[in-house]
């Protein structure tokens, strides 16, 4: 066993290493690019290609992290590239000056395209974008007085401080290097974790804390800043633009990269846009007979995503994990705390005449019940009865038609679910949702994220605590596994170490037996008594009657939709309603 | 010969067994109930009849043919009409069209026949028909599985598979919805019901099958199951008192 | 006042090839939950269709309008095959990037077999239209009006009227449960797919006289069509049809009175507006939100 502190030490250290190489083979790139001499044609093509890398590395982050499309890469790209252009042309702006208004002029548009459409979702977001790339290229063309029409901007000038070509290349892959390091580094943050999760399982983000709006809009503008800088670094290589340049067909052309070379990692960004600015000076021939070689594009396109939709790095990256070796790490950390805020009444969840109709259905009918705090409360009821939209109606996934809930003396009946966690919510689901392309660790990391939650943050506690939460369901031994590689079981484990990571007021658990064997419901069962001996108030819904006579101390029934039943377990199970709400009444002869 | 014989019959979701090795018979005729708490796998057993889910083994026979690599479109023209849980009807249909589109397995009927016997099943089920041109989301719960039922008749079947008519019911619609079933008998259809509400559930039955967790436990007729011990714990955990 | 009513009839005009592209859109969308993002390629194809039978082979007008249509009813239904099929249980971003492809591909395609320099396609009527007053009503406007409403009565008819019509709703509402009663799902989705290029053809057939035939055209009336959707509020097969007039109707004052090299970017400038102060279009959303 070695401490938190030892394995972060270790992964420190080879951090180090890996960034001390990274710094040796950028230095002699950066030496060959500047020394080596090269003719105009080559140097022109190494340009182009480091530029877009750098657009293209945008596309890594808002589609390959987060999931969102961007059809306007080369409008923000053309942005960047006429900040430039016309900057230091027209107004006499330093080109320093220029790439900082360009920078801003990006992220104005990113933040608002962003802001306007994502909450409504992809096809919307598609569309628009191509749409602001449309209105863009006509700007470009028509706005003659500023944007010098269709004519472009020539005579741009490269910085004072690299005069020629090539130290300006040598410039512009420092540039890359810098930011395809942070791009690389992205999903291990915070803001790459938030955005991986929204990417993987929207709902389950929203409920684990994140903030989904707000993490695609991040996402969004970062990818429309990195637009905006290799335009901007494009514009001095190049010293002339036109509206032709930024179409949409370079959209295309943008989005064709980064699926080629795969959109998971900024290598494949840099893989993709090499080999598509090689491919087609190789097949120059095809560009004699126009739209030959955009219509192998386009072929191209569906081809990758039929048939290769990890792009070629994701497919290498495949073979090479074979050879890389899991750490398997136990990490001698504390027993898991669960820190309660405090109290400020008995009742922590209190539930009020809460309704939800859907068209003439109501599945939910003026429901009330009242939690107590550090009790274990079931909400249990025949198939149909309205208890899983009750959950989803407490953790916000649904707005209610009627009633209240408030939770620690917050009303939190229209709240997102995000705000829900925030203020002490935690909840699992029954058709598990975990972050299916991260680690056990990651998934419980998202949990113990959440804002509000009680304990202290910084990278090494969070992880300690993540760590602290899996050795408590008793998979601390496999923490670095991919959720995936767990049995059903062990997965609903991980979702509610999740949950235990940040530090809920009240945790719902929803059907938490669905789907197990009879012996995982036993470990089920310490298991939740363990939860329960901790203090923590849990809300369990489930249909599992020993689970739930096992462990609840107050049990609410409800049948079709209303509450018909509430109490201690042994009278409500012999309550005559519940009798016949479960095993039937003979209706006929009840009437 | 049994209607339908299912044979050793296992059902995996992934990583989940569902059904572990079931073998079940309906005869013609009959009115069969599957009882069993959520999660037994009462609905799985349905579907892998109807070609929803594929077997992971075992064979489904019906009417001596076996119905391995059949898909649901090509099962219910054979004859097997299934009206799932949850009632699903088409929210953006109205009653009549929800019923009328229950005939789709017949070939050769023309639209006015169709139309004719969606009349008459207004007749089967008067309280829906004053309901008969309201689309289907603005339908109470009720007034859905009345929908579907009738919907499933349409279909003429040999074997009716009803998964839960009662899901989510008051006990005065339940007692409605019990009552169409047996008049559905009493017309010689024969029908395997899954039922949550044993006491229903058992009371139009001429057989009846328990699951439990993915394998059957008990079996017989109505009023040997409704005084078997097991049959209550697996429904309310052994904490009842028998009544 | 006769600019005003001049402006109308023509904006009416155009509204209506963006409605009837928009159709074939809310059909797709309705059917399998994709947006086609190269529905206006099935405009351009039946376009150049049309001036390859027409204008270059010289065969009759009315010929070349079955044979285009008969072309695309083929184009649709390998669009489909090729296209959505094989990713139908993806989610729907590899869906979209697919239909992007296709689009590239297609319009370059066209590019290449047929150069870039637009073709003309002559009015399909021949009369030059009428004269009400001062205002002129173009024969080929007149033409495309007519032809929309009565393929938008036609359109009614079948998914009000004919059970194969009901049998398509059922499949786009739920297609488990469309299975589990025999309709033939797959066949459903073929049928969409091949209509939607169907109408989506006669559209850029109709528009070809006053646009010109070129490659561009599928993006333009593809864009200006999914704006229509939205500000009908989208997957509303109403909606869609206000949504294509209202938007030809704005786009041809905005040119007249605005600015005419802008005329494209009013639909956009709309379609932005819409979707930050009422997202859910004009109709709204009908069907709730689970039944």
């Amino acid at each position: 066993m070695t401490s938190m502190v030892d394995i972060h030490r270790a992964h420190a250290q080879s951090h180090k290493r890996g960034l001390i190489a990274y710094i040796i083979l950028i230095g002699l790139l950066v030496y060959v690019a500047t020394t080596k001499q090269f003719d105009a044609y080559i140097t022109n093509i190494l340009m182009q290609a480091v530029t877009y890398s750098v657009a293209v590395m945008g596309l890594t982050v808002v589609l390959g992290l987060c999931g969102q499309i961007n059809l306007a890469q080369a409008a923000f790209f053309g942005l960047g590239a006429y900040a430039v252009g016309l900057g230091t042309v027209d107004y006499g702006i330093s080109f320093w000056g220029c790439i900082v208004i360009g920078i801003g002029i990006v992220l104005f548009f990113g933040a608002f395209l962003g802001t306007s459409t994502l909450r409504l979702g992809g096809h919307y977001l598609a569309m628009v974008t191509i749409s602001f790339q449309q209105i863009l290229t006509l700007v470009m063309i028509n706005w003659i007085p500023v944007t010098h029409g269709p004519d472009g901007v020539s005579k741009i000038l490269k910085p004072s401080l690299f005069p020629t070509p090539q130290s300006y290349l040598g410039f512009c892959v420092v540039v890359l290097a810098v930011v395809g390091y942070l791009v690389w580094h992205l999903p291990e943050t915070k803001l790459g974790r938030a955005m991986r999760a929204v990417r993987d399982n929207e709902l389950a983000a929203g409920v684990t804390g994140i903030d989904v709006q707000r993490t695609k809009v991040i996402a969004f503008a970062i990818c429309a800043l990195l637009g905006g800088l290799g335009g901007c670094l494009f514009a001095g290589g190049f010293a002339y633009v036109s509206p032709d340049q930024f179409s949409f067909a370079e959209s295309i052309v943008f989005l064709t990269m980064v699926l080629l070379g795969g959109v998971s990692s900024p290598v494949g960004a840099v893989i993709g846009t090499g080999l598509l600015i090689l491919i087609p000076e190789w097949l120059r021939f095809l560009k004699s007979i126009p739209g030959l070689y955009l219509a192998i594009y386009g072929l191209a396109v569906i081809l990758i995503v039929l048939f290769m939709p990890d792009g070629i790095w994701g497919f290498v990256s495949q073979k090479l994990k074979r050879f890389r070796k899991v750490l398997h790490l136990s990490a001698d950390v504390p027993e898991l705390e669960l820190v309660q805020t405090q109290a400020h009444a008995d009742d922590v969840l209190v539930v009020t005449s809460l309704s939800k109709h859907f068209g003439g259905l109501k599945a939910v009918d003026e429901i009330s019940f009242t939690v107590k705090r550090g009790s274990v409360h079931a909400l249990i009821g025949p198939n149909g009865s309205g208890k899983t939209t009750t959950l989803n109606v407490l953790s916000g996934l649904y707005t209610p038609t009627g009633g209240s809930v408030s939770l620690d003396g917050h009303d939190i009946t229209h709240a997102a679910p995000h705000m829900r966690t925030a203020v002490g919510l935690g909840r699992t689901f029954q058709n598990i949702r975990l972050f299916r392309s991260m680690t056990a660790l990651e998934n419980v990391i998202i949990g113990g994220e959440r804002s509000g939650n009680p304990v202290e943050s910084g990278a090494l506690a969070r992880e300690e605590r993540a760590r602290a939460a899996l050795n408590f369901v008793g998979l601390g031994d496999r923490a670095e596994e991919l959720v995936t590689s767990f049995s059903y079981g062990h997965q609903r484990l991980i979702e509610i170490a999740r949950a235990l990571a940040g530090n809920p007021t009240v945790l719902l658990l929803d059907e938490p037996a669905a789907g197990l064997n009879s012996t995982e419901k036993m470990e089920l069962r310490d298991l939740l008594k363990r939860i329960a001996a901790k203090g923590l108030t849990i809300l369990i819904i489930d249909h599992d009657m020993t689970l739930v006579g096992a462990v609840a101390e107050h049990i609410t029934v409800l049948n079709f939709g209303r509450r018909i039943a509430d109490g201690d377990p042994v009278s409500v199970l012999n309550h005559p309603d519940v009798v016949t709400a479960y095993l039937g009444s003979d209706a006929n002869a009840a009437h | 010969m049994p209607l339908i014989e299912l044979k050793d019959l296992s059902v995996r979701y992934g990583e989940i067994e569902a059904l572990r090795g079931i073998s079940l018979s309906v005869e013609a005729g009959e009115v069969v109930t599957l009882l069993g708490a959520n999660g037994a796998g009462k609905s799985t057993t349905l579907r892998a009849i109807s070609g929803l889910t594929k077997p992971a083994s075992g064979d489904i026979l019906f009417e001596g043919r076996s119905l391995a690599g059949l898909g649901p479109e090509q099962i219910v023209r054979l004859g097997i009409a299934h009206v799932p849980e949850g009632r699903r009807v088409f929210p953006g249909l109205t009653s009549r069209e929800n019923i009328m589109l229950g005939a789709s397995n017949r070939s050769g009927v023309s639209k006015s026949d169709i139309a004719r016997e969606a009349d008459a099943m207004f007749d089967l089920f008067s309280d829906i028909r004053p309901f008969a041109d309201a689309l289907g989301w603005t339908l109470s719960g009720g007034q859905q599985q009345m929908v579907a039922v009738a919907r499933g008749l349409m279909a003429k079947p040999k074997l009716l598979l009803l998964d839960e008519p009662s899901l989510g019911l008051a006990p005065v619609i339940v007692s409605k919805v019990f009552d169409i079933i047996k008049e559905i008998r009493r017309m010689g259809t024969t029908v395997l019901l899954v039922e949550q509400n044993a006491r229903m559930g058992l009371s139009v039955a001429d057989r009846g099958y328990v699951l439990e967790t993915g394998k059957l436990v008990v079996s017989g007729n109505p009023s040997e199951l409704w005084n078997n011990e097991d049959v209550r714990a697996a429904y309310l955990g052994g904490h009842a008192r028998a009544s | 006042m006769d600019l005003v009513y001049q402006l109308l009839f023509t904006g009416i005009g155009i509204g209506s090839v963006y409605a009837l592209v928009a159709l074939g859109f809310v059909l797709i969308f309705r059917a399998t939950n994709v947006v086609n993002f190269a529905q206006g390629e099935f405009s351009m194809v039946a376009a150049f269709l049309m001036v390859i039978f027409a204008v270059d082979l010289e065969w009759p007008y009315w010929l070349s309008l079955i044979l285009s249509l008969g072309g695309m009813a083929i184009y649709g239904a390998l669009f489909n095959l090729g296209v959505y099929y094989p990713l139908r249980h993806r989610t729907y971003l590899p869906v979209i990037i697919s239909t992007i492809g296709a689009s590239i591909l297609v319009t370059n395609s066209t590019l290449a077999l047929y150069g870039p320099q637009p073709q003309v396609l002559s009015n399909l009527l021949d009369f030059q239209g009428i004269n009400l007053g001062t205002v002129f009503f173009d024969s080929q406007y007149l033409l495309i009006i007519g032809v929309t409403i009565v393929l938008v009565a036609f359109q009614y008819w079948f998914f009000e009227h004919t059970l194969l019509g009901k049998k398509l709703q059922a499949t786009s509402q739920d297609k488990e449960m469309a299975s589990l009663l025999g309709i033939p799902v797959a066949a459903m989705i073929m049928i969409t797919f091949v209509y939607s290029a169907m109408i989506g053809g006669l559209a850029g057939i109709l528009v070809a006289p006053i646009l010109f035939v070129s490659i561009h055209m599928g993006g333009t009336i593809a864009l200006k069509a999914f704006a229509a959707t939205i500000i009908g509020g989208f997957g509303d097969v109403a909606g869609a049809i206000i949504g294509g007039l209202a938007l030809g109707v704005i786009e041809t004052f905005g040119a007249a009175y605005v600015s005419v090299p802008y005329k494209d970017g009013f639909a956009f400038l709309v379609l932005v507006m819409f979707l930050v102060f009422r997202p859910q279009g004009i109709f709204g959303e009908r069907v709730a939100e689970k039944a």
